[in-house]
């Protein structure tokens, strides 16, 4: 299942980047795609804005098949309080404009890549990520209504994750 | 202009006087090194940063007020704290660390080390006087852990 996660993150995240290379964030001192998931990052109590955070939350696994079928919920949350130099009143504008980069992104074909395993790379080693034998594929983007906090304005839309759990795979 | 410098700078030395008599003590700021550009791994949570512990003083640390404190169903389980920060520690470490504003370093601050015990920034904002900032206010959330 952390694969699947995984190798969703880096899709969107590739996606996201060729979209719109100037959505970026500077996050521990680094500028990187104006995307992260909460869960790997350092729990904090500020939202960063005019950037997309990945949530995962439901899990169902269906047994039934050869491999267990694994779907996995992705909340995507989003949030902008406008240009300052504009006063805030383009905020309206500018979620527009991300909610149109997470359909170009999620939407455009194909909406499947192979699966990888990102541990074997970890900790400066160098090596590859390694292809596995199935895809991770997802479901068109579902967008929750807009909701207003003060000037800031957000959005959460929802992703269907599916992935083959592959033997011997966590 | 020059009068107004040094009007924004007395009332810095001023807190400065008042955070030392009020109980002035020092904390430990908490901050996760720089990440690794282009490092994929690390963003899917694979390597864990390092941390540095960084003095803050002087500083007033009491327990907020309860009515101050219900600002939702989640937090009010965890004791809130406030910090008041002197704006010369603050202006030293923004300088010395490289970041752009002390907003950016809260921000990217882990926590704030006090007698032991981790205490997350919930929020941090800034008295200032003719454009100088003079103290930070930080408000600390005690680790759910020992929420009893």
């Amino acid at each position: 299942m952390q694969n699947a996660r995984d190798t969703f993150y880096v899709t969107l995240r590739d996606r996201l980047a060729a979209v719109n290379p100037a959505r970026t964030m500077v996050l521990r001192g680094v500028t990187r795609p104006g995307v992260l998931v909460e869960e790997n990052e350092l729990p904090s109590a500020y939202q960063p804005v005019d950037a997309f955070c990945l949530r995962w939350t439901g899990l169902s696994v269906d047994a039934q098949g050869a491999l267990p079928l694994v779907t996995l919920v992705c909340e995507i949350g989003y949030a902008t309080d406008g240009d300052s130099g504009n006063g805030g009143m383009d905020r309206g504008r500018l979620l527009s404009a991300m909610d149109g980069e997470l359909v170009a992104a999620i939407s455009s074909a194909p909406q499947h890549v192979p699966k990888m395993n990102y541990v074997a790379a970890a900790g400066g080693s160098g090596l590859a990520p390694v292809a596995m034998a199935t895809n991770v594929f997802w479901s068109d983007v579902a967008f929750g209504a807009a909701t207003a906090d003060g000037e800031r304005l957000e959005r959460v839309a929802t992703v269907e994750v599916f992935s083959y759990q592959e033997a011997g795979e966590l | 202009m020059a009068d107004l410098v040094s009007r924004g700078a007395a009332a810095v030395r001023a807190a400065n006087v008042l955070l030392r008599c009020a109980g002035g003590r020092s904390v430990l700021l908490r901050m996760p090194a720089n990440a690794s550009a282009g490092d994929t791994t690390e963003q899917l949570g694979l390597a864990a940063p390092e941390f540095q512990d960084v003095e803050l003083a002087p500083v007033v640390f009491r327990k907020m007020r309860q009515a101050a404190t219900a600002l939702s169903v989640k937090v009010d389980k965890a004791a809130r704290w406030e910090l008041m920060v002197s704006a010369t520690a603050v202006q030293g470490l923004v300088g010395s660390l490289g970041y752009s504003a002390a907003s950016v370093l809260f921000a990217t601050a882990f926590g704030v080390l006090i007698d032991g015990v981790l205490m997350e920034v919930v929020s941090a904002t800034e008295s200032g006087v003719f454009g100088t900032p003079y103290v930070y206010r930080l408000v600390l959330q005690s680790p759910l852990a020992l929420v009893v």
